[in-house]
């Protein structure tokens, strides 16, 4: 139980696909505009990525090894389609929000690292937490690059207003730039964090 | 076996596939996702369907509140006439014009006199926090009333009668003020004509 909240938990800060891993930073620059679109593309790749480990490691045993990307690939891409096939039907305002972002999700790369590093040489259900970790730390990631940008970029937060009319809002944290300046902080910022409690935890191993 | 073995020394711990192998692996990978597909396709597809034309309902009432009843018009496909106590008060047609990503699908209700009751985007691919925000207000609801002739984009405030562009989002301003001009110019050769 302990080693499956280990690979939980690794996802979400020690290995975070996007301010450790720096993976799938293109969609995490697109999407996260606002605070909404955050969260649902964010629970839409914990829902596929999740899925998806499952399926790479029930079938890691029958896929011949030199085609297993282009597998994977069908893998996610089925998986994704599904999703999108029942969203059109049964809610259509969700599948609205989402747009074409989520037929990108097919090549975001940090599904297909995860089928590869972790799916395809582990059993289904540390794969299944593993998928569950890395798509929960993905999400909050994604949720807290929309909220600060939202924030501070329309003085919103999931469309309701936060900041007064006082506030004239920074128009540059919605567009692509403040994405970029911002990733870059929240990059640097993770990395002290695990610096220092790597540095505390040495002390007190030592002590 | 193990004479085998020694006739082919290549042989390593690296299993070695012919390309039959690995050809028939992709391919059964492929039909089994196609079958999934199908089979969520059958049975999903029908329910969309249903579920698309709800929505376009939807959007028709909340495009013309005042309508009671929505008659499609003949010779024009997807042309609606909003009607009231049986008389037309509204017409409700597409409109597409090329936005910043890729086509902007609307739908514009104008009146028989040629203004702009109300207009709803269904369909667009535009950066979200910026040219999405034209369904939004305060954009959209600078089009309410308006005639032709003020529909220009403009980026200079002191011109109240025209269309204020987004900030951001001139691209997508443009591209949606075009594709309703030209929904009004059709309305309004479509009511002459009659």
């Amino acid at each position: 139980m302990k080693e499956l909240w280990n690979i939980f938990k690794k996802g979400i800060i020690e290995e975070n696909p996007i301010f450790v891993l720096a993976l799938s930073l293109c969609p995490a620059l697109a999407v996260t505009s606002s605070a909404l679109n955050s969260l649902v593309m964010g629970l839409a790749v914990l829902f596929v990525i999740t899925a998806n480990n499952m399926v790479v490691s029930v079938t890691r045993k029958l896929v011949n090894p030199t085609v297993r990307v282009p597998v994977y690939i069908t893998s996610v891409a089925t998986i994704v389609t599904v999703v999108q096939l029942v969203l059109q039907a049964y809610l259509p305002a969700l599948n609205k929000a989402l747009g074409i972002y989520l037929a990108l999700i097919v090549v975001f790369a940090i599904i297909l690292a995860r089928a590869e590093v972790f799916a395809s040489k582990n059993k289904v259900i540390p794969s299944m937490f593993d998928g569950l970790g890395m798509g929960c730390g993905f999400a909050l990631g994604l949720l807290l690059l929309g909220i600060i940008r939202e924030l501070i970029g329309a003085g919103t937060l999931f469309g309701i207003k936060i900041l007064g009319s006082w506030y004239n809002p920074a128009l540059i944290m919605v567009l692509s730039p403040g994405a970029f300046i911002l990733i870059g902080y929240m990059v640097a910022g993770f990395k002290m964090w695990i610096n220092h409690s790597e540095k505390v935890k040495l002390e007190r191993g030592e002590m | 076996m193990s004479d085998e073995n020694n006739i082919e020394p290549k042989v390593n711990h690296e299993k070695k596939y012919s390309i039959f192998q690995i050809t028939i692996n992709l391919t059964i990978a492929c039909f089994i996702s196609g079958l999934i597909i199908g089979v969520v396709y059958f049975f999903t597809a029908p329910v969309a369907v249903k579920t698309a034309a709800g929505i376009k309902t939807d959007a028709m009432k909340s495009l013309v509140i005042s309508a009671q009843k929505f008659t499609p018009i003949k010779g024009k496909a997807e042309w609606f006439t909003a009607e009231k106590d049986g008389k037309v008060i509204g017409y409700v047609v597409p409109a597409e014009s090329k936005g910043y990503g890729g086509a902007i699908k609307m739908l514009v209700a104008v009146t028989p006199q040629g203004k702009i009751i109300e207009f709803t985007i269904l369909e667009s691919k535009e950066t979200p926090g910026l040219g999405d925000n034209a369904s939004k207000d305060p954009f959209r609801n600078q089009f309410k009333g308006k005639a032709v002739k003020d529909l220009e984009v403009t980026k200079d405030p002191t011109k109240a009668n025209n269309i204020q562009a987004m900030t951001g989002a001139t691209i997508s301003s443009k591209a949606v003020t075009k594709g309703i001009k030209e929904a009004v110019q059709e309305v309004t050769q479509f009511v002459g004509r009659k």
